[in-house]
Order: structure tokens, then sequence, then C-alpha cells
């Protein structure tokens, strides 16, 4: 058996970045077969137009507009029987690697998650590296066949370059027994109060700011330095604490884990509490008036000096070399 | 059989106290100190917890836990904050008298609506012309039908201001010295009891140190504990008691400070490599830590011996008096590793210095302490 | 209704990681095991839940060594939970999740739990598989990244949020369900010493490696096998900027995340 299958999640007039990564890995895993997306759901194919997959199945039915990770799993399954595909990578989303355990045991296949690595194995196996203990180390993992079902880790691969032309489509019918499973029974959406930027797990640039900042007025320099770069904001344990921002900003051991491609940490001492929720990022940048912070220990790249003068030129040289309007920055104090 | 392992449960009742020290204490303890804060609402969620009635038997609603097994959570509450830690079990100080001398009723009476409800109490023995002779308190207590009346003044009584309940020390007749002291329970909503105002203090800044004053204040006959006369005996084998958590408080102030030495010492930089890699620091990092071994195993000794129905004089002697001195020689080191930083406010170990110095001088000096080691010792040849 | 909280043990966060002699895994001596962060969070919320919907109960369910589980299991009677059952993983039984999903669906096809609560992933080798993995075993629905978790006694309902990308999504559950936590409301209680002392003395239910053996065995051959564990290369220090002016500073740093690191947007 060879080729494998890729799940397509939608999101407002496209798919999602990790779904678009998703389709890259699985290119490497076909074993020279087809790579097949499957997109679920109303909305055409649109959304997957310069996908560079093989072919495009797509399902509708009721209730498919924002299916379970049950009515995903049981999806997939049908989708990579009939098509006798022996992988499935579906994208690193929190719902994703829900979806990657229910499918594990509907379709009997070998599961990881956080994937940053991934080759062909012998008889059929796949070795998968992923980072564990909060990015302190990694594993390398044989999955062994003959089917595998994984998440790659979101930003770990780097999106595939778009299709000159779409692929065929066609439509699969839905697995029998789907109206038995359970349904998502989602009521409504808030989105994140007061965070106009990505997701804090899912974005590839992480900003957050600590105790340094010494005022919740201040916390505004990181916002801006972040809306600046497009990117998530984030905060020590001491911010969210002191309630200067909700908890769910917090990054660390009793917060969120991230591994964007770059983050930067303004004022944030690196207890090893916070430490152990960024460390796995690609790039990390600190800015401390205190050299002897052990941030700078796991830091790629340090200024020693007083935030407050520094962070607004960051954001302004930032805005500058983006082509952005000079914008709101400069509101802290100093 | 020597055995140095803690079993699971003690481990469960440390690891317990850590959390406890580290996410509700330490948070909170530079900023008491500076500021002479008692911080009230930490003490009352160590009642919560049961980390406060630690010597009191369950059957009168205490945590009852072995001297072993409170020396572990003092010296975990202590890296955090041993000013705290000294009003946290300044109850088991003040209680101890009651487990030692009360009968069965009192205890009950006494103990069980106390130990229900947040509540502190406080250990009254010191007096303004002296601690260590306690043989010679001035503190008067005289018959009156069913009553004694209390006339006197107490120091450096801890968490004074904010007890509800004073064990006292007084006399009712200062000819027969040691013979003639009693023990009283005085409730604080007693006419003629006077708490006096707060001291500012060089440490222990977040526990609270006062005078009471006894004016005229009338005590129950039924409030007095053992028989007549038999105060002083309470007060020393109370002493003996919790003379051993002095210890393991003193063992948590060095322990803190090895950790932020040795912790400095790694990412601190001179001529071009970490501090911790020039030998001048390893040696004093070396001799902290014999010293803290040493004193932690010394309290642990004197908690074993007492925990197995010896009075254990000696033992909790030398544990007091030499983890004490320790935690001072510790801490005094510690700030040398952390050169002008150590002695600036900002840094945590100046703090550690302050607190140490109060573990010499507390329940018995280290004086008294040597006497009592003397006096045993030389007990045991002819 | 009856609760059940899943509690996995963990290495403790400070310990000091390095592989086992094989170099496939990580060298078991010396750690410490504790409850995992979001299993913490779990019960927390199992115990939330408990004081908010009268006649429930909450039995702790952990798989691992028996050592191992019943320490954390004592951990979760001392928190407050009414009960505890330790599934004993039998010697040479893989560490994957879809084995450790397999073992506590054993433990739970016995009982009519209405709720399965646990951790979104353990701080060891979060892979965040055993909580969806075990409800398609029980053939229920799963709630993962869940906050916000209530009762809502007027409909007898459980509504809970979900943390996904850019936002939460409010959910009504349906029961019986399995939701895997990202938070309680609270920060995780700390255990009162009395109740410590009692938990030390609690009867703990045990499912022998005998029953669990055969539960597992066809999940078995699914199972990942482990090939290397390693650290990453300790990081040298940070490349300090050298400036005269926050300006500068602002302009070398952006021209090395351009130039040098290659994250610049």
């Amino acid at each position: 058996m060879t080729g494998a299958l890729a799940l397509l999640e939608r999101t407002a007039g496209g798919v999602t970045s990790a779904s678009r990564e998703a389709v890259g890995v699985a290119r490497t895993v076909a074993d020279g077969g087809a790579v097949v997306g499957l997109l679920v759901g109303p909305g055409g194919t649109g959304p997957a137009s310069g996908i560079p997959v093989d072919r495009l199945f797509t399902v509708e039915g009721p209730g498919l507009t924002d299916p379970s990770t049950a009515q995903y799993a049981a999806l997939l399954s049908h989708a990579a029987t009939q098509l006798g595909v022996a992988r499935i990578v579906v994208p690193g989303t929190a719902r994703g690697r829900d979806v990657v355990g229910r499918l594990a045991v509907r379709w009997a296949a070998s599961a990881a998650t956080g994937v940053t690595d991934v080759t062909l194995g012998e008889g059929g196996s796949l070795r998968i590296t992923r980072p564990v203990f909060g990015g302190r180390a990694s594993e390398t993992l044989e999955l062994p066949g003959p089917r595998q079902v994984f998440a790659p880790k979101p930003h770990a691969f780097s999106e595939p370059s778009a299709a000159a032309a779409p692929a065929p489509s066609e439509t699969i019918a839905l697995p029998d027994g789907f109206d038995k499973l359970p349904t998502r029974g989602a009521e409504g959406f808030e989105p994140t109060a007061g965070s106009k930027g990505p997701e804090l797990g899912e974005a590839s640039i992480v900003v957050s700011g600590g105790r340094g900042l010494r005022t919740p007025e201040s916390f505004r320099l990181v916002e801006d330095l972040a809306e600046s770069l497009g990117a998530a904001v984030g905060a020590s344990r001491a911010v969210t604490d002191a309630g200067w921002r909700p908890s769910s900003y917090q990054v660390g051991q009793t917060g969120r884990s991230v591994s964007p491609q770059l983050y930067i940490a303004v004022g944030i001492s690196g207890a090893i509490q916070h430490i152990v929720g960024m460390v796995s990022a690609r790039v990390i940048v600190a800015i401390n008036s205190d050299p002897q912070a052990p941030i700078f220990k796991v830091a790629d790249y340090g200024v020693v000096g007083d935030l407050f003068p520094i962070v607004p030129a960051l954001t302004k040289e930032i805005r500058k070399q983006r082509g952005l309007p000079a914008g709101p920055t400069g509101s802290g104090p100093g | 059989m020597v055995d140095f392992a803690l079993t699971s449960e003690q481990t469960s009742l440390r690891d317990m106290a850590r959390k406890f020290a580290r996410t509700e204490m330490a948070p909170h303890a530079a900023e008491c100190d500076r500021a002479g804060r008692f911080p009230d609402e930490i003490y009352r969620k160590a009642w919560e917890l049961g980390l406060m009635n630690l010597n009191v038997p369950t059957e009168y609603g205490g945590t009852g836990l072995a001297l072993f097994d409170q020396c572990l959570i003092v010296e975990e509450l202590a890296h955090a904050c041993a000013g705290m830690t000294t009003s946290i079990i300044a109850n088991c100080l003040a209680l101890e008298p009651i487990l030692l001398g009360g009968t069965e009723e009192q205890k009950h009476r006494i103990l069980d609506p106390f130990c229900a409800e947040y509540h502190l109490a406080s250990f009254c023995l010191t007096e303004p012309s002296g601690g260590s002779d306690a043989g010679s308190l001035k503190t008067h207590a005289r018959r009156d039908g069913d009553h004694y009346v209390l006339d006197g003044e107490k120091c450096f009584i801890t968490n004074a201001p904010f007890a509800s309940l004073y064990t006292v020390f007084a006399t009712t007749d200062p000819t027969l010295r040691h013979k003639g002291i009693n023990a009283f329970v005085v409730s604080r909503d007693t006419e003629g009891v006077l708490p006096g105002k707060e001291e500012e203090k060089m440490g222990h800044r977040a526990s609270a140190t006062s005078t009471v004053r006894f004016e005229g204040a009338r005590v129950p006959v039924a409030n007095r504990l053992g028989a007549d006369g038999e105060g002083f005996s309470i007060a020393m084998r109370t002493l003996d008691q919790t003379r051993t958590p002095i210890g393991a408080l003193a063992t948590g102030i060095a322990q803190a400070a090895i950790d932020h030495a040795a912790a400095y010492a790694k990412r601190r930089h001179t001529f071009g490599k970490p501090i911790a890699e020039h030998q001048a620091i390893q040696i004093k990092l070396a001799d902290m830590t014999q010293a803290l071994r040493a004193a932690r195993l010394l309290t642990w000794e004197a908690a074993w011996t007492i925990d197995h129905g010896e009075r254990g004089s000696l033992e909790s002697a030398v544990a007091k008096c030499f983890a004490s001195d320790a935690a001072m020689r510790v801490a005094d080191e510690a700030i040398q590793v952390f050169g002008g930083y150590g002695y600036m406010k900002e840094y945590p170990v100046e703090k550690l210095l302050r607190d140490a110095k109060l573990a010499q001088i507390y329940e018995g000096s280290n004086e008294i302490q040597r006497i009592v080691i003397a006096r045993e010792l030389l007990q045991r040849y002819a | 209704m009856e609760i059940a909280v899943l509690v996995k043990p963990v290495p403790d966060a400070e310990t000091r990681l390095r592989p086992d002699a094989g170099g496939s895994g990580l060298d078991p001596e010396g750690v410490k095991w504790v409850l995992a962060g979001y299993d913490e969070s779990a019960v927390e919320q199992a115990l939330l839940l408990k004081e908010s919907i009268p006649g429930t109960s909450v039995r702790a369910i952990s798989y691992g060594p028996l050592a191992r589980a019943e320490e954390v299991l004592r951990f979760a009677i001392a928190l407050g939970c009414d009960a505890a059952t330790s599934v004993e993983q039998p010697a040479g039984a893989p560490d994957d999740p879809l084995v450790t999903a397999a073992a506590l669906h054993l433990a739970l096809s016995k009982r009519a739990v209405a709720l399965v609560l646990c951790g979104k992933q353990a701080g060891d080798d979060e892979t965040g598989l055993v909580g969806p993995a075990l409800a398609e075993m029980l053939g229920i629905a799963e709630y993962g990244v869940a906050v916000n978790v209530r009762w809502d006694a007027a409909s007898s309902a459980l509504t809970l949020q979900q943390s996904v990308e850019g936002g939460l999504v409010r959910v009504r559950a349906s029961l019986p369900a399995v939701v895997a936590l990202q938070q309680a409301w609270n920060d995780p209680r700390t255990a009162k010493l009395p109740n410590i002392l009692k938990s030390r003395k609690a009867a703990i239910e045990r499912m022998p490696a005998s029953e669990v053996s055969s539960a597992i065995a066809t999940v078995q051959a699914l199972a990942a096998r482990r090939l290397a564990f390693r650290l990453p290369p300790p990081r040298t220090g940070a490349k300090m900027i050298e400036y005269k002016s926050p300006e500068e500073a602002a302009e070398r740093l952006v021209r090395i995340l351009r130039e040098e690191a290659k994250v610049f947007p």
C-alpha cells in the first residue's frame, strides 16, 4: 500500500495552515503513491485550490459544517479504506490531535502527535521524531505498519508550494452508522478577548511579557510589538497571577506550551516554569535589564537594557521594515 | 538499625509543605519583610491546610504529627520565610504546655474550640528583666477564691498582638523560685490582658512580636495547668519539645541560602567564567553544604530520639544550637558569594542572615543551650 | 453521578533528564513521580463538579507500574477524590497511549461512569491521545482542550468551552463523555495535611496485571517502538546585541532576525 490521506480543515475562506503543512508531510510518507486531500462539509472545493494534492475527496451531509472529532475519525477511516492508503496525516491543531486518538482506535493504526520529523522505515513502518518533556528532550519512535496516523507539530514542516492546477475532486458517501456518532454540540464561538493576533498555540511568532513591565498599562508595549509582527501575545505567570492579563495568556508549565519560529521574551527573567513552555521555539530573543537573568541562557539573541525605550524602538523599526503605518507605538511610560 | 530514608507518607507531607511554602509564602516573603507586614491571610490558609497546630493530636482537632514529621514541614516552610514560619509554629509552642500539663477535661475544653477555627496562641514566659533565667520571673499570680489574679509584664511574645489565647507562666510565691511557678491558660478577652504595640525587628519581620501586660487579670483556677508549682517543669519540658523544630527552621534558612548562592554562582561570571568554577567559591559552597547537612541530621536525630519517648534534652539542645549557628554562617557566606549584590535588599540573601540571627537567640539562647549540653555531658561522668 | 478522573504519574518537572543505558528512553533512576499537571487540573475540575452536583462521587483511575500509580492515586484521594482504582501495567507492556487507553477502558467498561475527566496531555510524552482514544473505545463523545466546565442544574447538562485557534467554542456536552482539561476554573487546590495522612490508609481497588494483559493484547501490536531518546544540544547562551541607543538596538536586532535567523515575517 502506498499513498497518504491528509485532512483539510476548513477555516473562514480557506483551510488552516496546519492543513497545508499536513499535505506537505503526506507527500513525504506517500512513498511514491498519491496524496489525497479530504475536505469535509459545505463550502465547495475553492478553499483547496492551490493545495498540491493529487486527488481531492469531498464529503457533505447534515451537520458537517462543524464535524465532531468522532465524525472526522469516521470519515477519514472510511475514505482511507476506500482508497487503500496506509497513512493519514491530520493537521496539528488542538482538535486535529483529538482526531488522531480516535482514528487510531477506529482504523487500528499506530499513532503519534507533535511530529517534527518523519522518514520511511523498514517493512512499512515510519520513523518519527517528536519533542517530549516540553521540548527538553526528543524521542524517535518507530510506528509499525500497516497503517499509521499522525499529526505534525505546527510549524515543524514548511507549507508546500502551491499547485498550478486544482486536483480532480470527487465526492464520497457517508459511512454506515454515521448518524449515530456523537456530534459537535457547539453553540457559539467567542474570539479570544483583546487579542487580534493569531492563537497562542498556533502562532509562528509569539511575543511575551513579564514582571519587568512593572505595570499592567505598560503591557501595551508587548501587544504593540506583537501587532507589528503579526504575532500572538503571551505572558509569564507573574503577569497572569497579578491579573494584568487573563490566564489564557500564560506560557509555561501551568499554562500553554508554544513552539513558534520566533519567541520574543520581554522583561521575563526566565524561571524554569516559564522556560519549559517556550524552550522548543526555533529562535528565542530576550530583552531584559538583568544581564544575569536565566532567560539569556536559553535565548539565541539577547538585548540587555531598559525595555521601556527599547521595545517601542523595536516596534517602530519593525513597522518601518514591514511597510506598516507608524501606528500606536511608544505609548508606555519612559 | 539506622535508616535515613523517608517513608512515602513523610515525602508526601514534605512535598505538600514545600508546595505551600513556594506558592503561598515565598512570593510574599520579600514584601512582608520590607513592610514588616503580618500576613494574616497566609496564616489563615496555613491553618486551613492543617499546617498550624501540628503537635496537637487529632482528637483535639490538631494535625497530630510526630516531632520528626513536624521538623520536615518546618524546614520547608522556613526555606520560604523564617518569619512566617515562626508565626505559624508559635501555636505549637503555646499549646504544648496544655498537651503536657493539661487534664483530659482541660484539653478538650480549651483545644477543641481553639483548633476548630483559625486562632493564634502565644507562649508567655520571657520577661523584660530576663528570658533565660526563667526561674526568677516576676509576673505574679495571687489566689483569690476560685481565681488567680495575674499582674506583670511579658516581652518578645510571638503573635501576641493577634493571639486569642495565652499560656502564661507566673509565680505564686517568688521566694519558692522554680517551685512557685505555675502555668495558666488565659483568654485574650479577659479583662486586664493588654498586648503592647508591635516591635520593629531586625528579622522575622512577617511575624508579630509585642509585650503583654497583665493588670489584675482574673484567671479561673480551672485554667491552671498541672499541680500547684508544676509550671516551671511544664515550661522546661515544653522547650525540650519545641527546641528541635527551631533546628529545622534554621536548617531551612541554611538550605535557602545554599540554593540562592549556588544558583547565583552558576550564572554570575567573572574572569571569563561562572564564579562557581572558581575554587574560592567552590570551597565556600562545600563548607556551607557540610554545615547544612550536619544541621539537618542533628535535627533529625533529636526529633527521632524524642519520638522514641526520651526527653532528648541533650539532642535537642545540640540540634538547635548547631543548626542555628550553621544557618548564621551559611547565610553569611551566601552573602559573600553574592558580593555587593548580596548586601542589597533587592536580593534575597541578606534577609536570611537577619532571620538566622533570631534562631541563635529565641527558645533558649545558644549560650543556654551550651550550658544544657555541658550539664548533660558532665552528668555522664563520675 | 459518578465521575472518573484519569491520573498519570509523570517525572517531576525538576527531573534532570537523561537517556537510559539503551539510549531509547528516559533513565528512571532517581526520578520522582508526581501527578501530571493537566491531570491535576482534571482532579480539581472533578472536585468542583462534585461540589456543585449533589450525589456525585469521584473515582481516580491510574494506569502504570503499581507503586507509581498508587502514589498519584493517594495524592488524588488527599485532594478529595472518593475512591481510587489502580490498573497495573504488566511487566514489559509498552508505554504507548493506545495501550494505556485500552487498559483504562478495561477499568471503565465495568462502571456506569457519566463523565471521564483527564488532562489534555501529560507533561512527559505529551501525546494527548489517551482521552480521545478512550472515548472511541467507549463509543462516546469527547471534548478536548476544555475550559470553564460547568454543570447547568436547570437543564441537567454539562457546558464547557474549548480553547481552539483564535478563541473559545461554547459547547453543550452530551453525556457520557470524556473531557480533556486545558484548565479548571481554579488553580488546583492544595491537599490538607490531615487528608494526606488519611489518604495513606485509604483502600485502593486493584486491577491486576494478569487481567490487564488480555485487555491490551490487541492494541499492543499498534504500539510505537522506542528507538532513541535525546537531549537537545545545550544552548550556548544568547548572542548579546551591542548598541549605543535603543534605535540602534532595534535596527541590529531586526537585521539579525532577517539575515541570520531568517525569521523576520
